[in-house]
Formats: structure tokens, C-alpha cells, sequence
């Protein structure tokens, strides 16, 4: 459907995007997340025929598009800032790109009332976009840019600038919006949030260049690299040397080692390769330290899992002293630090029964550990 | 025990603190003294308390010589507009929408300001005469002293005015908006006349006032550059006070003149709200 090929972008000397190559299958949702300033907006400019690529190549259904001016590319866009014309109402917005489509005035017309009424404003048709609320000015823009179906939407961080609740909102809305059209989209953003609960596929961006492209997912459960493991959700990180031991891997840093799993988190490197392991915080428990200390006969269970936790039995159990416990609501995130120097991240219970300060024992499964 | 009321000899509103009152008093006391007042003296001044009718000097004033200067007057300070909007809009476009040294070129526009309008137009006198530069090379262009040369003339000089209004509302479009426009599958010309120009209109509305303001009521630039037929009524007023010492003919000549410019000023804010355009230089 969309086809993007070792396209770069130089703006003078600085490398904005760095021969980045990604496809997109007809209907699929596809986001392009990276830090700011990582080129996806230049990216998406590019695709959009706004910016004109260095190199590479851009094909829209098989067509090559690289050189086609934005208005000869059949495609949607939304902006962050709405990009509402102000002089217009609502129904003119709308009706803009039909009429710039070739559509006469009566097609016009039932065009914009159903998707007046698809975004559901259907009586705000004779409104200017400034007597709007921020969420409605984004559903008329993205009104705006389906009417006429494109062939794809493209859309440049519409949920950015709005409020948690009205975000959330809003996302679930688009989602169903773009799953009842059909319509393939690339959406760019910088919240992983977003990324990651509205897309088939994520495109992970830094400094130009791409870092991964899978689901959501796997893009979580498997970053393919030390960027991607940190740009995306927390973790509790160990830098050290993979190593071979009684045919069982495992990482060894400066100060302890850590038993790594043989599932595919964990595979693909040499023995002796400098690694990074990564470990999610739903992964990771927090004991107080007496349960382990007389030989994992007791434990007090104050985490989270009702998983085993003696000592014996697990091979990752790591002594630390509670620094920080933040409520977040749903959970509870506790930030140990290890005797072994590294700063655990661990998801707990709304209410567990360690204080900081509290000398405990940090444990996880050495399947979930993740190397890059 | 007694209160007793002890009477200041100042004024209570001098020894008050200082407030917005006081402010608005300075500027308001500035205007009516030096503009108010001397614009009604004119009308007083231009009715005739003698022999004959009251309103002899108007009657003389609309006739002859001095109906062609008013009309003239307008029909230049309308082509001076429209002239000068055209390229301060190509400018001020170009100055948003394509330079990278914008500070450095608004600068070089707004220099001209500094220097005395008798010289610019003397300088351009100088410039189209056929012992000028254009004249040595044999590009003689035969504009002296017509109205070509005072339209150019002018048109040059109130560029800046109309400059900068213009840029500061192009200036002020969002970015996305052009690209919006683009997406949704408008070419460059169209998205210009859709959507870059309807949004500059404020802006277009405020130079042409100001523009038309000024050309209308130029004085130096038909004087240098025009001849006989080129007379404003600005020189026609002058002419009339300075050379034939007629107050009372000048003083009808002028309040003719202002209220002209202020009726249409009035009309042209009934089709433009002038208070927005106005309000966003």
C-alpha cells in the first residue's frame, strides 16, 4: 500500500533521516514513534510531498509518488495543530478538500453531513472552528481529512496538546473511526502510549534512523535494541559480559550475575559480547529481606505476586534498600537500590507492606529477561 | 474632639497617585489642543461673516480647478494603493514565505523611512531625467512630470507602510494551515487565493487604509515630480494659503478634503471592520 525506501533528508549538513526503509499493508495502523527532534515529522512531510527527500524512493499503491507535488498524492492529513482554516466554518472545512477533488456540489453536501455525523457534530456544520473545544476542532480536521477518502491518512501527533482524559477518549474514538473506514494510516507521535495501544505495527525512530518496526507487542516484549528498551517503558537495566555457565547463559556485570533465560529475549549473542539486560517492572518482585534470610521457609508475600518466592527456587534474587515507593493510581511503583549498584524498577500491589528505606530482596524470572 | 477639615490649596486630582485617568488626560488634552481645536478654527475660519453668503468659499471651492484636484487626488490615491499593495504583498510574501534573512530585508525596508521624502523624490527626479542614468544609457523613460511619475512616485514611498502590516499578518498564518491545503489537494496558486490571502486580509485592509491615507493627501510627490496637471489638493491648499493669501478659500478647501477622506474612510468600514484590521498592526 505504501512503500517507503531508503529515504533521507538532509537539511544542509545535518542528517535529519537516514535511508529508512518500512511498508505499510492496506488498513493497518502503523505509527512512527520517536523522541522529538528524531525526524519522524520530517519523514511523514516527505510521504506527504511537503518536503522533498534527498534520496530514497516513496510509492502509494504501487505508483511512485516521490515526485508528485502533496495535491497530486491522494492523501489525508491531520496536525497537531488542527490546521483548521479560521476563515471558513466547519462545513466549508470539510467541504475544502471534496471540492478540491472534483466532487460537484450535491455529492459535497451528503459528503459533509456524513462525516459531520460520523465524528459526531452533526449540528456544528455552520460553526467557525475557534467556537469549537481542542477535541472537536481535531475530529472536524480529521473529518476534514477523510471525506474525500484518500488513500491514506496521515497523521501528525493530533492527540498532542490535549488533555489525559479527552487523549484517551479520543484514541479509543479514532481507533474505532479507522477500523470502521478501513482507511490505512500512519500515525506519527511521540507518546508511547499512543503508540502502542492503537497500532498493528510500530515503527520505532531515532536520530533518523529506524530502530525497530514490529507490533506493539513485540516492540515491548522484544526490543531490538538498547534505544528501543528505554524509549519504550520501564526497566530495570544491568550492563555485563554474556557467558556460558554449566550450559546455562548468563550475564555477569562488575558486582553479580544474573541468570539469563534461553528463550529469543535472550538469544542471538555471542558468549563474551558486552550486553544490556533489561527487565520490565511487571516482571520484577519486592520482598522484604527477613523472608529470605532464613532459608525461604517464610515468606511474608508483601509484593505483588502470588507467584513462589523462596529464595531456593529463583535464580535472580538481588539484595537492595527501597528508595522511593510512587502510587500511581493502579499500582504501585517501587524503586530499589541494588547492593550491586543498578536502580530496580518493580510494580507492586496498591499497598505493600515495605516502607523506604526497608532493607528487601529484588527477584525476577530469569526468562524475563531481555538482551540487546 | 474635634475633626478638623484642613483645605489644600491644590486640587485634589493633582495630589491623588497617578492613575490610568491621568494618562488618558495627557493624550486626550494633547489631541483636542493641537488637532481638535485647530481643525474647527479651519471651519470657522472658512465661512465668510462679511458680505455675501456664508458659505461663499465653498461654493468657489467646489468648482473649476479646484473639483479636478479632489478628484485627482482620490483617482492617485487610489492607483497608489492598489499599485503598492500589489508589490508590498509580493514582498511581504516573499519575505515569510521564501527568505531565510528576514531581519536583514525588513530592515532595508523600513530604511527608506529615515530619509526626507523631498530627497527620495528628488532622487527620482534626478533619476528619470533624461541627463540621468537611465538617459545616458539611452533608456530614456519619459515619465517626468506626468502621472505615471507621481503614481511611482508615491507607490515608492509608502511601500514600507504598506509592508509591514501585510508581512506581520502573512506572518502570523499557521504554517499547517498552508500545508493543510495542500494535502487536501490545492495547488500553490489556489492555496494562495483560498486560503494565504482570505487569512492576510486584515492585513491587506490596514496598508490600504494607511496608503490611501497618505497618497491622497501627498503634497511633495505631485510637487516634485508632477507638473501643472499633477496638482493635488494638498498643493491647490497650499497654493491658495501661501501664494494668493486666500485663508478662507484654503480653510473650505481643507474641511472639504477632511470630511471627503473621513466619508470614505466610513464606508470602507462598513464593508471592512477597520477596528480588527487595524488593531492587529
Amino acid at each position: 500500500m505504501l512503500e517507503v525506501t531508503g529515504l533521507t533528508k538532509y537539511y544542509g549538513e545535518l542528517l535529519a533521516v537516514d535511508d529508512v526503509s518500512f511498508h505499510i499493508d492496506e488498513g493497518d495502523f502503523v505509527t512512527l514513534l520517536g523522541p522529538s527532534g528524531c525526524g519522524k515529522t520530517t519523514l511523514l512531510h516527505m510521504i506527504a510531498g511537503l518536503r522533498e527527500p534527498t534520496e530514497g524512493q516513496v510509492k502509494l499503491r504501487g505508483e511512485d509518488v516521490t515526485d508528485l507535488a502533496p495535491e497530486d498524492r491522494n492523501i489525508g492529513m491531520a496536525f497537531q495543530s488542527t490546521a483548521l482554516f479560521p476563515h471558513m466554518t466547519v462545513r466549508e472545512n470539510i467541504a475544502y478538500g471534496l471540492r478540491m477533488h472534483g466532487y460537484d456540489a450535491e455529492e459535497r453536501d451528503t459528503q459533509v453531513q456524513e462525516f459531520l455525523e460520523l465524528v459526531d457534530l452533526p449540528d456544528h456544520g455552520d460553526h467557525h472552528p475557534d467556537e469549537l473545544s481542542g477535541g472537536q476542532q481535531q475530529r472536524v480536521s480529521l473529518a476534514r481529512a477523510l471525506a474525500y477518502e484518500p488513500d491514506i491518512l496521515l497523521l501528525d501527533e493530533p492527540l498532542t496538546g490535549l488533555d489525559r482524559v479527552l487523549r484517551e477518549e479520543m484514541r479509543e474514538w479514532l481507533m474505532t473511526l479507522q477500523r470502521e473506514l478501513g482507511v490505512t494510516s500512519l500515525y506519527v507521535t511521540h507518546d508511547q502510549e499512543d503508540a502502542l495501544s492503537m497500532s498493528d505495527k510500530v515503527i520505532v525512530l531515532d536520530d533518523g534512523q529506524k530502530q525497530q518496526a514490529a507490533s506493539p507487542e513485540r516492540i515491548y516484549e522484544q526490543p531490538a535494541n538498547e534505544f528501543v528498551a528505554t524509549f519504550v517503558g520501564k526497566s530495570t537495566r544491568f550492563d555485563g559480559t554474556l557467558r556460558s555457565v554449566d550450559d546455562r547463559p548468563i550475564v555477569e556485570t562488575d558486582e553479580t550475575r544474573i541468570v539469563v533465560g534461553t528463550n529469543d529475549r535472550a538469544t542471538n549473542h555471542d558468549d563474551g559480547e558486552a550486553v544490556s539486560l533489561f527487565v520490565r517492572p511487571e516482571d520484577v518482585d519486592v520482598e522484604p529481606a527477613t523472608a529470605t534470610a532464613d532459608g525461604g521457609t517464610t515468606t511474608t508475600a508483601g509484593a505483588a505476586s502470588a507467584a513462589p518466592t523462596a529464595a531456593a527456587t529463583v535464580e535472580n534474587a538481588f539484595p537492595g534498600t527501597v528508595e522511593k515507593i510512587a502510587n500511581l493510581g493502579n499500582r504501585t511503583e517501587v524503586t530499589v537500590a541494588l547492593e550491586s549498584g543498578e536502580t530496580a524498577l518493580a510494580n507492586t500491589a496498591r499497598f505493600p507492606n515495605i516502607a523506604v528505606g526497608d532493607e528487601v530482596t529484588v527477584t525476577f524470572d530469569s526468562e524475563s529477561v531481555v538482551v540487546v | 474632639m474635634s475633626v478638623v477639615v484642613e483645605r489644600s490649596p491644590v486640587p485634589r486630582w493633582l495630589t491623588e497617585r497617578i492613575s490610568n485617568r491621568h494618562l488618558v488626560a495627557i493624550g486626550v488634552g494633547w489631541v483636542t489642543f493641537f488637532f481638535v481645536f485647530p481643525i474647527l478654527f479651519l471651519v470657522v475660519e472658512s465661512l465668510n461673516f462679511g458680505s455675501g453668503g456664508l458659505f461663499d468659499a465653498y461654493r468657489r471651492a467646489t468648482g473649476g480647478v479646484y473639483l479636478n484636484a479632489f478628484a485627482r487626488s482620490f483617482v492617485y490615491g487610489f492607483v497608489t494603493t492598489v499599485v503598492t499593495l500589489a508589490f508590498a504583498y509580493v514582498l511581504a510574501y516573499y519575505l515569510v514565505f521564501a527568505s531565510d534573512r528576514v531581519r536583514l530585508l525588513l530592515t532595508l525596508v523600513v530604511v527608506p523611512l529615515w530619509i526626507a521624502y523631498i530627497i527620495r523624490y528628488f532622487g527620482l527626479l534626478l533619476f528619470f531625467s533624461p541627463t540621468g542614468p537611465l538617459g545616458q544609457v539611452g533608456l530614456e523613460i519619459d515619465i517626468l512630470f506626468t502621472s505615471t511619475a507621481v503614481v511611482v512616485g508615491l507607490a515608492n514611498a509608502y511601500l514600507p507602510f504598506a509592508v509591514l502590516p501585510i508581512y506581520n499578518s502573512l506572518n502570523a498564518i499557521h504554517h499547517e494551515t498552508i500545508d493543510a491545503s495542500r494535502a487536501l489537494g490545492a495547488g500553490q496558486l489556489r492555496t494562495i487565493y483560498e486560503v494565504v490571502v482570505p487569512l492576510s486580509t486584515p492585513g491587506i485592509v490596514a496598508a490600504g487604509v494607511i496608503v490611501f491615507i497618505l497618497a491622497t493627501g501627498s503634497f511633495l510627490g505631485p510637487a516634485v515630480l508632477g507638473g501643472p496637471e499633477q496638482s493635488m489638493i494638498a498643493n491647490e491648499i497650499a497654493r491658495t494659503f501661501l501664494e494668493a493669501y486666500n485663508i478662507q478659500l484654503a480653510s473650505a478647501l481643507a474641511v472639504i478634503y477632511t470630511v471627503l477622506l473621513v466619508a470614505f474612510i466610513a464606508a470602507f468600514n462598513a464593508v471592512f471592520d477597520l477596528q480588527e484590521a487595524l488593531g492587529n498592526l
